[in-house]
């Protein structure tokens, strides 16, 4: 069953066409990313969505229907750049949003989620970055929502909070939720995603599993050795690498390094549209 | 009405509020410390008692009584005309008519009577008047006639304007206090909390904006209400003021919240940056603040700004305050009212009505 349903999407902002007519879905219990380069149209797609702002063209239909108040109970989203009060802490922060909805999660459990048991009773201004991208995420959780948007969730942090963060969304997904991701992370959109809509300037150019667009766009893995200065370049499948190295191996090469160079969406991206994603 | 929304958004704000040094300050610590400082200034302890003196009979016998009572150090004389109404003059200081016929009494040793007029709020002042008149009329009846009585006086008793500055000046302090407190609180939610993406969150939740504008309207009706009680305390324990706090007082303060908010979603609307919607915010507080009468009577101004004075919706809620906290002038006090209560529903429906709640 499809939670999300986007038909022919059009926004344009004055001259600026932000979104050029797309169409996708987003199946229950999913986590489905839109990964492109900034200003490619994300925002204003999941702002659509949410309801927050209006389209100039197409149809989104969320659990069936247009937004109204029953569906904003079993929707949480963390818009791109959130900044919670000040000067509240943050389990008065989780509070505050819970009293929002008419059915509401735990917050002990959500805070646990998150990993804020600590600095649960910190003002949300004395937190770090990484921290206040928690309080954002368990915000969005308060309401016991059945789909979660979470826009650029990891921009800004440092590997390791961005790793502990890449965690709690999986949780997500195990526990049963729908998770609309917004990235311009190609390794958190591969890490994370059961399905990626790769997006450039307002257009989506390709949507798949990682897998399969790394299959189908991606060059094949190879396999390098280097071997004193000379390099060894074989072109292979996934599953015939072990035997392969098993076979350098028996035949007694001297080899001073083996690497597997697999394609990634970053490569699918270049394919693509000839740029970078960063 | 989703109540436990609407509750724990108030006690958000609240939190948020009293946690915050510098909001603190200016809802509290910035009037107390004007009232303080301008109160001692303004209250002027050891001036001279200001005495008006009719003379109605312009003759030696009076301009005698006149120089004895000039002779008194703390004594300042000020003489009316003949032809003004005296009581007019009794509303703001003790005033003493000399009866026609003054001398001829004294010639023919016929008992007369000075009428002094006095403002029976004023005790003190009113004592001590009392006494030195008694000793000028002593000495000349001494003179006259060997302390026959042939001076006398009678008292009568007028009730004005027998108002200090202070009792001007708090009226004011609260009318600048709630009215800074609501422009700069509508910023910060307009323009801040949209910065910060919450105005987005909300939007994505289950409440509604009328809940959300009704609870932010409540929690700026408590501070404003909070800040005048502390004024109102601070004017009656440092000064002695007597205000009252009625029903028009509660009525001038919830539509100036209103119409402040209002201005403040109006400012916002134009700019989108924190420190040009606080620059924006001060361009409009501080001439009002100066022009609308809080610190001074508009009367002291120049006539075109006077008459930009009252066009300024301050003004109409310190005069407001005025007529209904301190002169008890009922009728004044509901004209007031009803132009800053209905300049509050169009500024507050056109702040509603501009207010991007959806992005573009
Ligand atoms: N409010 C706005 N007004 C005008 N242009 C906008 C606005 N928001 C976004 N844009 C433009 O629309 C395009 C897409 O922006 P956005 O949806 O934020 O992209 P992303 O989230 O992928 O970075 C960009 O060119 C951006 O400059
Ligand atoms: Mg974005």
């Amino acid at each position: 069953m499809n939670v999300i349903e986007v038909k022919d999407l059009r926004k344009e902002y004055g001259n600026v066409i932000a979104v050029d007519g797309i169409s996708f879905e987003v199946r229950s219990k999913e986590i489905f990313s839109l990964l492109g380069p900034n200003g490619a149209g994300k925002t204003t797609t999941v702002e659509i969505i949410e309801g927050i702002r209006n389209a100039t063209e197409g149809t989104v239909k969320i659990f069936g229907k247009s937004m109204d108040a029953h569906i904003k109970e079993k929707i949480g989203v963390l818009p791109q750049e959130f900044q919670s009060f000040e000067r509240l802490t943050v389990r008065e922060t989780l509070i505050y949003f819970s009293r929002l909805y008419k059915k509401c999660g735990n917050i002990d459990e959500i805070i646990s989620i998150v990993g804020l048991k600590e600095k649960e009773n910190e003002l949300y201004k004395n937190l770090s970055g990484g921290q206040r991208q928690r309080v954002g995420v368990a915000v969005s959780l308060v309401g016991n929502p059945e789909l979660v948007f979470l826009d650029e969730p990891t921009t800004g942090l440092d590997p390791a909070a961005r790793r502990g963060l890449w965690n709690v969304i999986k949780k997500l997904k195990e526990d049963g939720k729908t998770v609309f991701l917004t990235t311009h992370y190609m390794e958190e959109a591969e890490y994370l995603s059961d399905r990626v809509a790769i997006m450039h300037n307002g257009k989506i150019i390709s949507i798949g599993s990682p897998k399969e667009l790394i299959e189908k766009y991606g060059e094949k893995t190879r396999i390098i050795i280097s071997i004193k200065d000379k390099l060894i370049e074989i072109e292979t499948e996934e599953d015939e690498i072990p035997e392969l190295i098993e076979k350098i191996r028996r035949d007694g090469t001297k080899y001073d390094r083996i690497e597997i160079k697999r394609a990634n969406l970053e490569d699918v991206f270049l394919k693509l549209t000839g740029a970078r994603l960063k | 009405m989703n109540l436990k929304a609407i509750y724990g958004d108030i006690q958000a704000s609240i939190k948020n509020w009293y946690r915050n040094k510098a909001a603190l300050f200016w809802t509290f610590a910035f009037p107390i410390l004007l009232i303080l400082i301008f109160g001692e200034i303004f209250s002027g302890g050891n001036e001279p008692y200001i005495i008006y003196i009719q003379d109605m009979d312009n003759s030696m016998a009076s301009h005698l009584f006149v120089e004895n009572m000039s002779h008194i150090n703390i004594i300042k004389v000020k003489l009316i005309d003949s032809s003004k109404n005296i009581e007019e003059y009794a509303k703001e200081h003790a005033a003493i008519q000399i009866p026609k016929g003054f001398q001829d009494s004294i010639i023919y040793g016929k008992k007369c009577n000075l009428t002094l007029y006095l403002d029976p709020s004023k005790q003190e002042i009113n004592s001590a008047i009392k006494s030195f008149l008694i000793s000028v009329i002593g000495e000349m009846n001494l003179k006259i006639s060997n302390a026959t009585e042939v001076i006398g006086y009678e008292e009568k008793y007028v009730t004005g304007n027998n108002f200090n500055y202070i009792d001007f000046f708090i009226p004011g302090i609260i009318g600048m206090t709630v009215m800074t407190s609501a422009i700069y609180g509508s910023i910060e939610i307009n323009v801040k909390y949209k910065k910060r993406g919450l105005l987005k969150k909300l939007l994505t939740t289950p409440m509604k904006r009328s809940e959300w504008i009704f609870s932010k309207m409540i929690y700026q009706l408590i501070i404003n209400f909070l800040s005048t009680i502390v004024i109102i305390l601070v004017g009656m324990v440092a000064f002695n003021m007597k205000a009252s706090f009625n029903f028009m007082v509660i009525v001038i303060i919830a539509s100036a919240s209103f119409a402040f908010t209002g201005m403040g979603m109006i400012i916002s609307r134009f700019v989108n940056e924190e420190e040009t919607a606080d620059s924006a915010a001060s361009a409009v507080n501080f001439p009002m603040m100066f022009l609308a009468g809080t610190f001074f009577p508009i009367e002291m101004m120049p006539h075109f700004l006077q008459v930009f004075a009252k066009i300024l919706p301050l003004y109409y809620v310190n005069e407001g305050l005025r007529n209904a906290m301190i002169y008890h002038n009922f009728h004044a006090s509901i004209l007031n009212t009803t132009i800053i209560t209905i300049f509050a529903f169009i500024v507050f429906l056109i702040g509603s009505l501009i207010t991007d709640w959806k992005e573009p």
